[in-house]
Parts: structure tokens; C-alpha cells; sequence
């Protein structure tokens, strides 16, 4: 229980809950608004952390540099895969999107010269040489915790991340009450009677896609940052269904319901390594780790069937025809 | 009357069918055109071949003496030809208010940053379509449901609603597929006053309707469509007698029958 009281646990849970909340608003903004159904958002977070990673270890490129074309590269990639399949039906384009990211993570693992392969990150500089590709971050973190009179890093990077969480909170909830954000909410609701209106539907989806991949990659870039190494296991497929998890606890189609949501999953997420109790404790450690995947699939299925608009959306919105 | 819209030679198949077969018409400038048919005929697909939703194999379709057969549905909406649907489509998680307001025109506010780096012209945009969308809720008396969502209207709410919403785009001519289906007698006749009056203000009418009597009565122009062509063309008396219309909807035994 000694970790239950520990800051340093608390502050961990929250900078993860911020990361999801930046990856997940992305999956709103795209499903929640728009109707594109994207299982392969996670493509996107691993795009933006392994450009950053790259460009920073072989090219000795600025991090302030790196960073924004790590993010750009996302946005790219986003439009790279919506150009030919935007045009599929909504259930292909999700088989479409579960593939890319699977073939983005395939590539990563495979690649070895390129992104250090299985091993991950620290084999980017090749074998023998442990590759570092936050040394600057760290020496931002400690700049903004000093400056701020923050306790700890921790801290300082609690700060950040939900600083940057909010601020896209706040544009993207700004964004989506102009009339921009109307045509993306037509389109969602129908698409043939948005362009028979004149919307340029198919423009749309490829800004949705765009934007929420940009997220995606700034995501990946604080993932990369906080745990200061990965590897292309850090992005299954399995990471998607979480922020899916996130925007579907805490409501669709709102903007303040992912960091709900987020920050819920977090505590879940976290707070089942706990289970050290009987019936738990029957199962090993290893066996338990699973037991937590259990549980979110299991509140999945009990929002959906439940309470079916999230903790924050709007029933009446789901029951209209 | 000079024509607004022509079809060539269109013809669209589907497979081994050939729901659309050389249909050739025109429709005149401010005429209310009604297009009739057996079911099977090709009408609705005619329609979706004139929005864009469909590629015709083969023909022209001309607006405003300019070809419409390879643009995309929101391209012809813009240059003034717009539909409604069959059943009516309302965006339902969207205000009624909402549902009119987004088929305004030349928002720059639509664009992704639009909002923000064209803000002056974006509002003011936006005050004026406000103002037309509660013109015209109020016109077809929607005025007091224009807060609610969208899909929470009846059905006969709902046609009113996407009427309301296809001249939002200004249109010059409007596609109407079957609006009386499923409209209760008393709005049937609000429905016919409103395309009556707004022909009179310019806006050309091209009707699919299973409803005869409707037709008859609304028409200046009734077009006769069988297996993917035209069979008649002309006024509505004309379109009555004329023996090919009769065959088509009745079978040719009746002559059998009735002689």
C-alpha cells in the first residue's frame, strides 16, 4: 500500500492519463465528430516518437526541431493513408487503418539500421553504443521544474504534459463550435446529405484524419519522452483500443469527456496491479498483468451496454433516429 | 422555355440491367417538371445520376449549358442544383436551426482555420445565415422547433426540414424525390403551396412523385420515364391521354379487356 501513498506513483498515473487524453482526443475528434472509424490510431503515435528518436540520435538534430517535424511526419502519414482509402466504405476504412498500423509497427520491428528494431531505441546508434534520445528533454524537464519551484521531475512533466492537454482541449473545443465544426458533425450524422449540400466531405475526413494524427505523434512524442526508451511493442494495436476505451467511457462526441476518461483508465489501469487479494492472488504476477486487460475489456462491454453515452455524453443523442 | 437542365442519351446500368437506357428531356427555365413512371423505371436513378451520387455510363447531362456528368455531388450542389431525399434525411443529433444553418453558402468559417484567421468575415457570414435559416424555418413553421435536435421532428416535419435546408443553398432548381410520400393530407397542401410560390420566385421544380393526382395538379411539364426511357413528354392533359403513359402503368392487355 506504501506506493498507493507515494506521490511519485500518482504523478506517473497522471502523466500517462495526459498522454491518452492528447492520443484519445485525437480518436474523438475523428469518430466522435467526424464518423471516421479509426482502429489504427496508434500508427501515429509511433510515427511521430520514432521520427523525433531518429532524427535526434543519427541526424544530431535539435530536439526544438525534431520534435515539430516528428509531429508534422504524423499528420503526413495520416494523409498518406487517407488519400487512397478515405474513399472505402466506413467499415473497410477501419480494416484499412488496423492494418496500416500494424504494418508501421511490422516495419519498425524489421528495419533494424533505421529504428534500432526489436530492441528498440537503444539500439538506434547500432550495437555497443546505448543511443539517448531525450538527454535535452531531461535538461528542459529540469529547467521547467526549477523555474517553476516544482518538487520533482515528476512534476515538471505533469506540468507540461497537461499543459499542452488543455490547450488542445480548448482549441479543438473552440474548433468544433465554428461552423467548420458543423460540417464535420453533418458528416457524421450523414455524409450523402452533407455533400449534397455542398460540403466537400471527402476534404473534411482528410483534415479529421490529419489533425487527429497530429495529436497522435505529439502523444507518441510525450510517451517517448517519459519512459525514455521504446520499442515498436509500445505500439500493438492494443493501444488504440485503449484511447477507444477512453472515448467511449467518457462520452461521445464531447471534448471535456477524454481527459474524464482518460484519467479514469489511468486509475484503472494502475490501480489493477493491486489486485493482490484473494481471488487474485491465486494467479501469479505475470498471470495478473492480464487480469487488468480483463477488466478494461469488461468495462467496455458494461459502458456500452449500460450506460451507452458515456459518463459525460448526452442520452437523448443516443436514442434519435 | 429556355432549358436549365438536359439530359442526352443518359443511360447507367447496373450489372445486366439497364435502369437508366437513353433517357433524353430537358427541363425548362422556371417550369415545375414532374417525372413519372412505373416503379423500375429509372427515375430515382436519373436523380442520383443528375446530384452526382451516381456515374452515368454514358450521355450528357447539361445545367446551365454546362456538363454536370463527372463533377462530384457538392460541386453540382454549388452551382445551384440540389436535392432532397426519397425519405427525408435530417441530421439528427444536429438542431433543427443547425440543420438549415450548415447548408448556407460561402461560410469561410468552414475552413479548418477559417474560424480563427478570417474571424471578421466568418461571423459576419455566419449572423446572415443565421438570419435565412430562421426565415426559412418560419416559412415552412418549424420557427418554434428550431432548438431542438433534428431527430425528435415527425415525418412530415422532417420533408418540411429538408425542403427548408435544399434552399438554404439558394438553388436554382431543386430535385424533389417523391416529397409527398408519407405526408399527411393537410401538409400535403402546405408542401404544394410552398413549391407553387417558390416557383414563382424563380426556382425551377424537377419532381419524381408516385402520388398522380399530385402531379397532375402541381405540373406544368410532365415527363413519362418506362424501363430506362422517355416514353412522353408534355403538358398534363396531353401526358393523360396519351396511350404509351397508359401502357406503361396498366400493362397493354387493358385495350384487350376494354374493347
Amino acid at each position: 500500500m506504501s506506493t498507493l501513498a507515494s506521490g511519485g506513483f500518482w504523478a506517473f498515473v497522471f502523466v500517462v492519463a495526459g498522454i491518452y487524453t492528447i492520443f484519445a482526443l485525437g480518436l474523438q475528434l475523428q469518430f466522435g465528430f467526424a464518423g471516421l472509424l479509426n482502429f489504427g490510431q496508434v500508427a501515429f503515435m509511433a510515427i511521430g516518437a520514432y521520427t523525433m528518436a531518429i532524427l535526434v540520435v543519427k541526424e544530431q538534430w535539435s530536439m526544438w526541431l525534431a520534435a515539430p517535424l516528428a509531429v508534422g511526419a504524423a499528420a503526413v502519414g495520416g494523409l498518406l493513408l487517407g488519400l487512397p482509402t478515405l474513399r472505402l466504405r466506413a467499415d473497410y476504412f477501419a480494416i484499412v487503418t488496423i492494418a496500416f498500423s500494424e504494418i508501421v509497427r511490422y516495419f519498425a520491428t524489421n528495419d533494424d539500421t533505421l529504428t534500432g528494431g526489436a530492441q528498440g531505441t537503444i539500439n538506434l546508434s547500432g550495437t555497443g553504443v546505448a543511443a539517448q534520445y531525450d538527454t535535452q528533454w531531461q535538461r528542459f524537464q529540469t529547467h521547467v521544474q526549477s523555474s517553476l519551484g516544482l518538487g520533482s521531475r515528476d512534476a515538471a512533466m505533469l506540468v507540461l504534459v497537461w499543459g499542452v492537454a488543455v490547450t488542445l482541449l480548448a482549441l479543438t473545443w473552440i474548433a468544433l463550435r465554428t461552423p467548420w465544426g458543423r460540417v464535420l458533425r453533418s458528416i457524421r450524422e450523414d455524409e450523402d446529405v452533407a455533400a449534397s449540400l455542398g460540403k466537400n466531405v471527402f476534404a473534411y475526413k482528410l483534415q479529421v484524419l490529419a489533425v487527429g494524427s497530429a495529436f497522435a505523434g505529439l502523444a507518441g512524442l510525450f510517451y517517448a519522452w517519459e519512459f525514455s526508451f521504446f520499442s515498436p511493442d509500445d505500439f500493438e494495436p492494443l493501444i488504440t483500443f485503449f484511447a477507444w476505451m477512453i472515448v467511449l467511457l467518457g462520452g461521445l462526441g464531447r471534448v471535456w469527456s477524454v481527459p474524464v476518461g482518460a484519467i479514469l483508465f489511468g486509475v484503472i489501469f494502475a490501480g489493477t496491479r493491486f489486485f493482490n487479494f484473494a481471488p487474485f492472488s491465486y494467479f501469479g504476477s505475470a498471470d495478473r498483468a492480464y487480469l487488468r486487460l480483463m477488466v478494461i475489456g469488461l468495462i467496455i462491454i458494461l459502458t456500452v451496454l449500460l450506460r451507452p453515452q458515456g459518463l459525460l455524453g448526452r442520452r437523448q443523442e443516443m436514442v434519435l433516429e | 422555355m429556355p432549358a436549365i437542365l438536359e439530359f442526352a442519351e443518359l443511360v447507367r446500368t447496373f450489372g445486366g440491367l439497364r435502369a437508366v437506357d437513353g433517357a433524353t428531356f430537358e427541363v425548362g427555365s422556371g417550369s415545375i417538371t414532374g417525372l413519372i413512371g412505373p416503379n423500375g423505371a429509372g427515375k430515382t436513378t436519373l436523380f442520383n445520376c443528375a446530384t452526382g451520387a451516381l456515374r452515368p455510363d454514358s450521355g450528357r447531362i447539361v445545367f446551365e449549358g454546362g456538363r454536370l456528368d463527372r463533377k462530384p455531388p457538392h460541386r453540382i450542389a454549388r452551382e445551384g442544383l440540389v436535392r432532397t431525399f426519397q425519405t427525408a434525411r435530417p441530421l439528427t443529433r444536429l438542431s433543427v436551426r443547425e440543420n438549415v444553418m450548415l447548408a448556407g453558402r460561402d461560410q469561410p468559417g468552414e475552413r479548418l482555420t477559417g474560424w480563427f484567421f478570417h474571424s471578421k468575415a466568418a461571423r459576419r457570414r455566419e449572423e446572415l445565415v443565421r438570419k435565412r435559416a430562421d426565415e426559412l424555418l418560419a416559412l415552412v413553421r418549424l420557427d418554434s422547433h428550431a432548438d431542438a435536435y433534428a431527430g425528435t421532428l415527425s415525418g412530415g416535419q422532417r420533408k418540411l426540414l429538408d425542403l427548408a435546408r435544399a434552399l438554404m443553398v439558394e438553388p436554382k432548381l431543386v430535385l424533389l424525390d417523391e416529397p409527398m410520400a408519407g405526408v399527411s393530407p393537410p401538409l400535403r397542401v402546405e408542401l404544394l403551396n410552398h413549391i407553387v410560390a417558390l416557383r414563382a420566385g424563380g426556382v425551377t421544380f424537377l419532381i419524381v412523385e408516385h402520388d398522380l393526382d399530385f402531379v397532375m395538379q402541381v405540373a406544368d411539364v410532365v415527363v413519362v420515364m418506362n424501363e430506362g426511357r422517355v416514353i412522353a413528354r408534355g403538358s398534363p392533359d396531353d401526358v393523360r391521354r396519351d396511350e404509351r403513359v397508359v401502357d406503361a402503368y396498366l400493362g397493354k392487355r387493358h385495350e384487350a379487356v376494354a374493347s
